[in-house]
């Protein structure tokens, strides 16, 4: 083609517009996410084994104390430390349901499900002779939860029985089931595994089966023979998973590529995570005895879920 | 005319940024219809039945040239990212090459068989559809390939007549599928014995910047690559594009495979990879049928300009 001066922004437009095509996702490093001139700030301590976190529409923090406590603690936007419920051994896991109450894993000699109302100070148990390790809740009240031992995830619709959703064999899906989330839209379920590499996701069918299971997230791990001992999850309001593990906070952007290792706050292994504080843009972890948090440019899906409320 | 000048700088500013290079680019009369040469036809279809990636659904298209005979077997390339390269107005436009180079007996009469990633609709109310390409195509092992040869590419092409050997199929792709190209051959070096990628994504993003160090020091597969990348190619947490594709080529030069690289100016874009497509192509059909076995390692070796 032979063309003077004048054609040359013809041909710039063009190869602008060929350079639009998006080949790939969009990159989602970890500067999406930290700030910098952010780090850790411990908000609570003298527990002796954190558990458990989570946070309701407002952005108030829980979270349990599994080895010791008997109550369930919650940390204000204000930062003060209040217990909202006692009688409460053994909780490792915990999510507001869209009635307002919490639901929670209780282990140990527990083994049920139960659920707090804080309002009226009543407990109720939704289900019993399970061995629960963390749950998520969806908007339309499906309890979706972990049970390590018996390599299952585990389902009770509305008012109904305890199914098995999903449960993995010795060569594929989760060997030891443990962290639980839900994208923003709750059309995917992402469950990490203690005992191996990946978080595995599964599709959310209108009446709350799992299906498609996959390993669809691939976690760092300290060693090739070491298990990524991904723990605690939860996922921001642009569908990145956040996974707690041996080596870090493990984030990865929605089409399952790993974003990067957020340091954790000490060397006490992390082991829940979740967004709260003022419009749930804070980090939280658990990490032993002690509960940090970390100001971020992003924010959980309780800010998304508490919009369309 | 003030309103003009917000644009101006950006066409004049734009002329700075490294991107534009790839507007030298052009693709070639290879790539262009050309009267008296027969066109292929290209047919569109939709697959949702995988096994291997369970729940998710596709696009393909299938290309015939003119020229197929069923009673004689033809060769077979299969692209990824395969709307990108069956577009007529796209980076590569497939069809007319193979229609012109067909024309020309400067690749043999080949089937193009083009498949999208796969994605998995949602089924809850309000949900999203989850994208599985980064789990198809950044991943290694043999997953992909194993979805080709033995699920997708015997149901797609059970009507047509293939040659069944490796060196008479190649397989292509772009970024995340150009990485994906390279594992499928990498894989099934007893299928695909040709591989063209472009702007390869030879990058941490599932694991894929570990081949140069694997492709050293593993006993040398029977397999002939085309790369493509550009010096404005990604920098990003994933990694350096085109050092990634340096150490590609270094690694291919080292282990002695027959292999090309061109390094071009651009960035994370198809142009300069279709511009070079029918040059690709006759060099990796150069010698067919008659790919002798010791040229596969020994012949047209260590071109490309490795740094």
């Amino acid at each position: 083609m032979s063309c003077g001066k004048h054609c040359l922004p013809v041909l710039l437009i063009s190869s602008f517009l060929a350079m639009s095509q998006p080949l790939a996702a969009q990159d989602m490093p970890l500067t999406q996410v930290l700030i910098d001139g952010e780090d850790w700030q411990s908000v609570s301590k003298g527990h002796r084994f954190t558990d458990g976190l989570t946070t309701d529409a407002e952005g108030n923090l829980y979270f349990a104390d599994v080895a010791a406590g008997t109550t369930i603690n919650r940390i204000g936007l204000d930062g003060k430390l209040t217990a909202v419920a006692d009688e409460a051994p053994r909780i490792s896991g915990m999510h507001f349901g869209p009635d307002g109450r919490i639901y929670a894993c209780q282990g140990g000699s527990f083994g049920r499900i139960v659920a707090f109302d804080l309002k009226a100070g009543k407990m109720e148990v939704i289900a019993e002779n399970v061995k629960p390790n963390d749950l998520v809740v969806t908007s339309d009240g499906h309890i979706y939860f972990t049970e390590t031992a018996k390599m299952q995830v585990s389902h009770i619709p509305p008012g109904g029985n305890v199914q098995a959703a999903d449960v993995a064999s010795k060569t594929d899906g989760p060997q030891r089931p443990n962290g639980i989330a839900l994208t923003p839209d709750q059309g995917t379920l992402a469950v990490s595994d203690y005992g191996g590499r990946y978080t595995w996701v599964w599709r959310v069918a209108e009446d709350g089966s799992l299906d498609v299971r996959q390993s669809y997230i691939t976690l760092r791990t300290p060693s090739p023979d070491f298990p990524s001992k991904g723990d605690g999850m939860t996922t921001d309001a642009v569908g990145r998973y956040y996974v707690t593990s041996a080596v870090g906070l493990q984030m990865f952007d929605p089409t399952g590529r790993m974003g990067g290792v957020i340091a954790p706050p000490t060397n006490k292994p992390i082991v829940s995570v979740a967004f709260a504080g003022p419009g749930h843009q804070y980090l939280y972890v658990a990490a032993g005895d002690e509960i940090f948090r970390r100001k971020t440019k992003t924010s959980g899906i309780e800010a998304v879920r508490a919009k369309q409320q | 005319m003030k309103p003009l000048i917000p644009l101006l700088a950006l066409l004049l500013g734009g002329l700075f940024v490294p991107a534009t290079a790839t507007a030298d680019y052009r693709l070639t009369a290879d790539s262009k219809p050309q009267s008296g040469v027969p066109k292929g036809t290209v047919t569109q279809h939709r697959w949702e039945k995988s096994q291997i990636y369970p729940g998710t659904v596709r696009d393909y298209w299938i290309y015939v040239p003119a020229q197929y005979d069923a009673s004689k077997p033809a060769c077979l390339m299969v692209f990824q990212d395969g709307r990108g390269y069956v577009n007529e107005k796209g980076h590569s436009r497939v069809p007319t090459v193979f229609d012109n180079l067909i024309h020309k007996k400067e690749m043999p009469v080949t089937i193009g068989v083009f498949i999208n990633p796969g994605t998995i609709p949602a089924v809850r109310p309000g949900g999203k559809s989850r994208s599985n390409r980064s789990f198809e195509y950044d991943s290694l092992g043999s997953r992909y390939a194993n979805f080709l040869i033995d699920e997708f590419l015997p149901a797609v092409t059970k009507d047509l007549n293939l040659v069944d050997d490796p060196q008479a199929r190649g397989i292509v792709g772009i970024s995340s599928s150009g990485i994906c190209a390279f594992t499928a051959a990498w894989e099934r070096p007893d299928y695909f014995s040709k591989v063209i990628s472009y702007i390869g994504s030879f990058t941490n993003i599932r694991g894929g910047h570990v081949y140069p160090a694997l492709i050293r020091k593993t006993e040398s597969k029977p397999i002939r690559v085309f790369l493509q990348d550009g010096e404005n190619d990604l920098d990003n947490l994933h990694g350096h594009w085109p050092l990634a594709n340096r150490q590609m080529a270094a690694a291919l030069k080292f282990a002695k495979y027959d292999y090309r690289f061109e390094m071009g100016d651009g960035g994370h874009s198809g142009q300069h990879g279709g511009t070079l497509l029918p040059e690709m192509l006759r060099w990796l059909w150069r010698d067919y049928p008659a790919v002798k076995k010791e040229t596969v390692n020994q012949g047209n070796v260590n071109q490309g300009n490795v740094k």
